[in-house]
């Protein structure tokens, strides 16, 4: 990645994020640590840190094909877990001492079943968390948590107290507020780090010890202190939507003269902007009232639009945003759905708006680069 | 009545004046099933008069979906219709399919999401659904219905309705079915609240005792069509879900129906006079029937010889309601919507849900092929064509997947799907 931030953290952030395994996993696990792997963001990452594992978040970082998944998966489905399962297939994620599946969406929730069936990993388990985010779900996904925590004792042989999971919320809070505060620097007029870094760290912080994480991050903000300015980046940018992983697309946009400035994405400020409860007496139901009520939602949930498009908003009006790219995987139901009603409060925020179609390696770049320039010049251009 | 509420209507009075038809239809040129032909078509009517009624009278009318247990509002006496029902074109092909789909080209849409459900939205957004007073939507089996109804929830000309979406969970364990029938108890109370209707245990017992003995009725005629030759074509194996499912449930007019498809069923096979003579291929078709391709089993039963002895929504291992409480009943309406619903049960879930179907119809009912359309919108069911492949070669029947629209015969035409059908029947022996 091109950057002109002069950091060793940022470095091992952005080693991190262009591979699938990383050397931060290959020492935890020559330590003798073991490594779970979880799709989707409404998993409760903090129980897995609480049984002394590492929680890696699935993707199929260098993935160029899917010839080994499409036996099991077709064309009409998300290319996201196509690929991801054709890196299973390939062995790419063997360092895995277990995954936990919910039921995300359509395509992602049949990673289970193919994964039972054709893969040996010694703990796989799915998770039913709730369409909806009423009380009865928080009570739902609170005992959904609770069967976990026994699971992951039984099969890992470890005792996760409350005391540990309050810790391991702790110490997840942490993340969040670090990042929130890395964000902070995205909201001058000449931002210290683009769109394309952040992406690049956020995805980081899921495949790393939550304490190294931590710890790289503050060495990277006081080390953001000292870049220099990086000039004027042109237009305000925030670019919402699914499943996103690859900095490489948001470093396309932004070298079409503009600085994706926040983001409301799937690795990105739903995942950190709010934190969890830690006055909470009961840790595993300030886990369920977070993941399913507070953070704000995908559209895999239902009723909860307005928590969606409220976050949106209080991103454009924090950061100063002057348009919004609303990017999808095709074939991804949630977010085609989504993308009428989003369509409809832009229109009527007066908020410029552009929908853009991808599949999940990067391609069609020119395209791209056509379309973000077009919609730069309807603004009147980067400014 | 004002013109834009006419205008919701005008669908409902275009169907009205279609089942008119086929009744006078029937009734000018009878024969040995007109008897069940005739209350299927009655039934249609009563319930689109009964949504003109409550529109012009202004009674109390629910927007909702067959798995949310029909029952309840029989016994809440409240009227209610299928938002998307009106895709499926009065049982013939949609007159107006062709226009509503090159509507839907110019919304912002995906084209790579459901197109019965995008449909959902178009009719609602070009004013062509009749408005209710309360709307109780699905969120499950599948992605679609969620993004569809938070469209519709926050849709303008909507968005001051109250909706409630009882949650069906992924699993179908006892705590499944415990949590879902407090979803169904919240519903009761959110229909109360907002419709001014009041739920009538004593009428639920009643609705339930009656559901039950069309579900056993049901289960019984299956069991006919398992014999060889199966008594009846496709259309009246499918009519069996609409009678238990549909606004109405629990109607004794439509146990007298299951009675009587019962005896002619054991009359047919008694005299050897199946509806669909020279059968040669005992088919599952393990979906819908596309909605452009009225004729698709005419034509498979006289080019091929090959009848639709079972569906996706024809089979029905239903759970009969206990209904010597309120607890029970409740209990029980869960387990029945959450585990034994039609694509509810399917698709909500493992991938093994298909497959325990598929073993269980083929078993049951002599198959000799399985055929899954494999409908664009189904994304965890095309995700699970390996599975259903491997379990047919399994049990040893032939299997093929098609890839197909159900609603939008440009994505795959009659004729591909009529090629594709002869050269898997040619390739595997069948029907000759």
């Amino acid at each position: 990645m091109d950057t002109d931030i002069n950091s060793k953290a940022f470095q091992e952030f952005s080693r991190t994020a262009n591979t699938i395994i990383n050397p931060e996993i290959e020492k935890w696990k020559e330590n003798g640590g073991q490594v779970m792997g979880y799709f989707c963001s409404s998993f409760p990452e903090e129980l897995v840190t609480a049984a002394g594992l590492l929680p890696f978040r699935m993707r199929a970082t260098g993935s160029t094909e899917t010839d080994l998944a499409d036996a099991c998966f077709s064309s009409i489905n998300c290319s996201f877990p196509r690929h991801c399962f054709n890196e299973a297939l390939k062995g790419s994620y063997d360092f895995l001492d277990g995954l936990v599946v919910y039921n995300s969406c359509d395509s992602t929730r049949r990673i289970y079943d193919h994964w039972i069936d054709k893969l040996k990993t010694p703990y796989v388990q799915i998770l039913s968390i709730p369409r909806k985010a009423e009380d009865p779900q928080v009570e739902w996904c609170r005992d959904e948590f609770h069967n976990l925590k026994k699971s992951l004792e039984n099969h890992f042989k470890v005792n996760i107290t409350d005391e540990k999971i309050s810790d391991a919320v702790k110490l997840h809070n942490e993340t969040r507020k670090l990042l929130k505060q890395l964000y902070q620097y995205k909201k001058p007029d000449n931002p210290k780090v683009t769109g394309a870094e952040t992406l690049a760290i956020v995805v980081a912080c899921t495949a790393m010890p939550k304490t190294v994480c931590n710890s790289l991050l503050k060495e990277l903000i006081n080390d953001l202190e000292n870049v220099p300015d990086r000039g004027h980046a042109g237009a305000r940018l925030m670019v919402i939507g699914g499943e996103l992983d690859n900095p490489g697309y948001l470093e396309i946009i932004e070298a079409q003269g503009c600085q994706v400035v926040t983001d409301s994405l799937c690795f990105g400020t739903r995942t950190f902007w709010k934190t969890i409860d830690e006055s909470e007496s009961d840790p595993l139901y300030a886990l369920a009232k977070y993941y399913v009520q507070e953070r704000p939602s995908c559209p895999r949930v239902y009723g909860m639009y307005e928590q969606r498009s409220g976050h949106v908003k209080q991103m454009i009006e924090e950061f100063n945003v002057e348009a919004v790219i609303l990017e999808k995987l095709n074939f991804c139901d949630p977010w085609g759905f989504e993308m009428f009603t989003i369509k409809n409060t832009f229109d009527d925020w007066g908020i410029p708006l552009l929908m853009l179609d991808r599949d999940y390696p990067l391609s069609g770049t020119g395209q791209l680069k056509t379309r973000i320039q077009a919609f730069l010049e309807s603004m009147g251009g980067a400014s | 009545m004002d013109d834009k509420t006419k205008k919701s209507l005008e669908r409902v009075y275009e169907e009205i004046a279609r089942y008119e038809m086929y009744e006078e239809l029937i009734n000018q040129n009878p024969d040995g099933l007109s008897h069940l032909h005739i209350p299927l078509v009655q039934n249609v009517l009563r319930q689109h008069r009964t949504t003109v009624e409550c529109i012009s009278e202004g009674k109390p009318l629910v927007a909702s979906y067959f798995t949310n247990a029909p029952e309840l509002y029989t016994a809440m006496d409240l009227h209610w219709y299928c938002l998307i029902s009106q895709a499926f074109g009065g049982g013939g092909e949609n007159p107006h399919m062709l226009e509503d789909l090159e509507a839907l080209d110019d919304m912002p849409l995906s084209s790579d999401i459901c197109t019965l459900l995008r449909l959902g939205i178009y009719y609602l957004d070009a004013g062509l659904l009749p408005r209710p007073t309360a709307v109780v939507p699905l969120i499950e089996p599948c992605d679609g219905v969620v993004g569809a109804h938070e469209v519709l929830r926050n849709h303008r000309e909507w968005r001051d309705l109250p909706f409630f979406a009882p949650d069906p969970p992924y699993y179908g364990d006892e705590r499944s079915i415990s949590y879902f029938s407090n979803e169904l108890q919240r519903m009761v109370d959110f229909l109360e609240e907002h419709t001014g209707q009041k739920m009538d245990y004593d009428k639920l017992k009643e609705v339930c005792d009656e559901t039950n003995k069309q579900y056993a009725l049901w289960a019984e005629y299956n069991s006919l069509r398992g014999s060889v030759p199966c008594p009846h074509g496709h259309t009246l194996g499918m009519a069996c879900f609409a009678l238990c499912n549909g606004a109405g449930a629990g109607d004794p007019e439509h146990t007298k129906w299951y009675n009587d498809l019962i005896i002619n069923g054991e009359k047919r096979i008694r005299e050897n006079d199946p509806e669909v003579p020279n059968q040669k291929i005992r088919l599952l078709w393990f979906d819908v029937q596309p909605i452009w391709f009225a004729n698709l089993a005419p034509w498979l039963e006289q080019e091929w010889g090959a009848c639709v002895v079972q569906d996706m929504f024809g089979f029905a291992p239903y759970t009969p309601v206990d209904t010597s409480s309120i607890e029970t009943m409740l209990h029980d309406l869960g387990k029945r919507n959450l585990l034994d619903g039609p694509m509810v049960r399917q698709a909500r879930g493992i991938a093994a849900n298909f497959l325990t179907d598929i073993e269980n119809i083929v078993n049951d009912m002599q198959i000799d092929c399985v055929i899954v359309p494999g409908h664009m919108g189904h994304k965890d069911g095309s995700a699970s064509i390996s599975f259903m492949r491997n379990k047919c070669r399994e049990i040893g029947v032939p299997f093929l997947y098609i890839g197909v629209d159900q609603f939008d015969k440009r994505y795959t035409t009659v004729d591909e799907v009529k090629d594709r059908i002869s050269k898997f029947f040619t390739s595997m022996g069948l029907g000759s």
